[in-house]
């Protein structure tokens, strides 16, 4: 589904992703782990098409698109969705508004039929509900005087409503109490495990993966993967540390 | 008028006019607008005034309680002074309404002048909706008092596609009574919006904001002075300034608090937005306090959309300029949820959204 070749991508001039590759294919779900500074956050943005974070050499294909070609809202309408680990605060645009001008604009971008605003407000409570978020929340502004949870809880429901093949989650579980991580987790699992969706998850900790079990786990460090295993690994950089796998 | 005598830009009050823009449609031909006045009017009951080049015009309208009658100008404002002749009044009777009152300026090229009056006795309401279409230059003397307890609610919106708009306003909100005068700025007019209201009995509100949006090399302004002379007053002036292009648009507002105008709660309001970084948005706010017992909030700020949210949007499937114009819009609503009949507020959103659609 995904297919990393050699990326190097640079911020500010700076390289920062130095020959990256990886490759995730439906029905699988990676975590990418790694020390702060090793190119994590970047990936996430570089494969979200965020100005300012460019490619410099190397491909990448989501299903077998060339994904660096794509403007941020084609590889959106494409069935990638980028969770973020700072979800931005929007004044004046309402949660409702922005999500039904999303999946519409997704849905012309694909040439399907528009939702009505009656079909939108049912899927969109039927979503928050699921996530334990309350229904008026939805009438808020984006994330305006959210919690760190309810701000995550709202990226899993936006992830609920567009309905991705691929969801990039950075540092979903960064903020979260107990609850809000079991929820977030739980809605990762009811959204995306399917055999035709799959999941990279980029974190720092191990403790999303006690909710999301991931098929295969990397480590990032220096701008490329130094290391991939199976779950097991998750758990051996967190009694070891990076300091010694990076090395 | 063949003269004119303007003030001009070295005076501290008219340092971002654009008087040129004013003489160039003062002087511009009369020409047929191509536009039918009764599209000019809101689909919503009430009574009809039309105004074409400053003339009454009666087919168009039904005015219902607001008379058309000559006044003289009783102000030194170097504009409003001029806004002599015909014009409207609307006087209402202690605890009588009159909603939902339309008023239409239609301009076709050169200068029209047209004064108005409002006097609202004690515990009166009137709602009003004013729009100005067309070219030329439209000039307006608003005279407005009112009576204890009475409420006035009065929304303009400038969608001239050129010439030039300018407003005086002056009002007088007595013991408990509340003025809140909302204004657009989106058409390709230049513009002088300019207040001064004083809040002159106890427990008065006022509250004069809106948005003005520029592109191209168009100017638009806001000038308003709110002065508090008696206790407990509470003043709003919530503007929004939008400009892309080469254009500039500039908000100046001022709270006076008189001696002994205690408990005043003032609130200011100045935000700008640059489309590109080579437009202008002038900010100037003022507070000139002379009692102890105050809280005057102000903020002043200019930046450009906020780039997180931007990205935000396109990765959940907004395309750039879709995006752009969600965010924008977004900055402009504050200023027009103060409108309180929903289909102007409506009406009003919608006219910023085409303003948006072709700037961005």
């Amino acid at each position: 589904m995904l297919n990393i070749q050699n990326l190097h991508a640079e911020v500010d001039g700076k390289e920062i992703l130095k020959g990256l590759s990886l490759s995730l294919n439906a029905g699988e779900v990676h975590a990418i782990m790694g020390p702060n500074g090793a190119g994590k956050s970047t990936l996430g943005y570089v494969l979200g098409g965020r100005n300012g974070y460019a490619a410099t050499s190397g491909s990448v294909t989501f299903d077998g698109q060339d994904l660096l070609e794509l403007e941020p809202h084609e590889r959106a309408a494409a069935g990638l969705f980028l969770g973020f680990q700072y979800p931005v605060e929007i004044p004046g645009v309402s949660n409702v508004q922005f999500l039904r001008e999303a999946a519409n604009a997704q849905r012309r971008n694909r040439g399907e039929a528009q939702l009505s605003g009656a079909e939108f407000l049912k899927l969109a409570r039927a979503q928050a509900a699921a996530l334990g978020m309350d229904a008026e929340m939805l009438k808020r502004p984006v994330n305006v005087g959210f919690s760190g949870g309810e701000k995550k809880r709202n990226e899993m429901v936006q992830m609920g409503i567009l309905n991705p093949k691929l969801a990039i989650l950075d540092e979903t579980d960064s903020g979260l109490d107990i609850d809000a991580l079991k929820a977030v987790g739980e809605g990762i699992n009811r959204i995306m495990r399917a055999p035709d969706k799959a999941v990279l998850l980029i974190t720092h900790y191990q403790r999303l993966l006690d909710y999301v079990q991931p098929d295969f786990v990397h480590v990032l460090a220096g701008g490329r993967i130094v290391r991939s295993g199976g779950p097991e690994l998750a758990l051996e950089l967190e009694r070891e540390g990076y300091g010694a796998l990076a090395a | 008028m063949t003269v004119l005598d303007l003030p001009s830009a070295r005076q501290e009050a008219w340092r971002w006019s654009d008087m040129e823009a004013l003489r160039a449609a003062a002087a511009s031909p009369q020409a047929p607008a191509g536009i039918n006045p009764a599209d000019l009017f809101l689909d919503i009951d009430g009574p009809r005034l039309c105004f074409v080049d400053g003339v009454f015009e009666p087919a168009h309208s039904r005015p219902g309680p607001v008379e058309v009658t000559r006044q003289i100008a009783a102000t030194d404002h170097p504009l409003g002074s001029l806004a002599i002749g015909e014009g409207w009044a609307l006087h209402l009777g202690a605890e009588h309404a009159a909603t939902c009152i339309q008023i239409v300026h239609l301009g076709t090229g050169g200068e029209n002048h047209v004064p108005a009056r409002i006097l609202l006795a004690d515990d009166a309401v009137a709602t009003l909706v004013e729009t100005f279409a067309g070219t030329g230059w439209a000039n307006r003397l608003t005279a407005i008092a009112l009576g204890k307890g009475a409420r006035l609610m009065r929304s303009v919106r400038l969608v001239q596609t050129g010439g030039f708009v300018s407003i005086r306003d002056e009002a007088e909100i007595g013991e408990a009574a509340s003025l809140v005068s909302i204004f657009l700025g989106a058409g390709g007019m230049g513009s002088r919006i300019d207040g001064a209201l004083t809040l002159t009995g106890k427990g008065a509100f006022a509250e004069m904001g809106g948005a003005l949006l520029t592109s191209g090399t168009q100017r638009q302004e806001a000038a308003v002075a709110v002065r508090h002379e008696q206790i407990e007053g509470t003043s709003r002036q919530i503007w929004r300034a939008v400009a892309a292009d080469q254009s500039v648009a500039s908000l100046a507002a001022r709270v006076e608090v008189a001696r002994g105008a205690q408990q005043t709660d003032g609130e200011q309001s100045l935000r700008g937005l640059l489309l590109q970084r080579t437009a202008t948005v002038n900010l100037k706010p003022e507070l000139e306090i002379f009692a102890d017992d105050v809280k005057c909030a102000h903020g002043a700020t200019v930046g450009e959309l906020d780039r997180n949210a931007l990205f935000y949007l396109q990765s959940r499937g907004i395309g750039e300029a879709q995006a752009k114009a969600l965010l924008t819009h977004a900055f402009v609503t504050d200023a027009l949820a103060r409108i309180g009949e929903e289909p102007v507020r409506e009406a009003f959103a919608a006219d910023a959204a085409a303003w948006l659609e072709a700037a961005l």
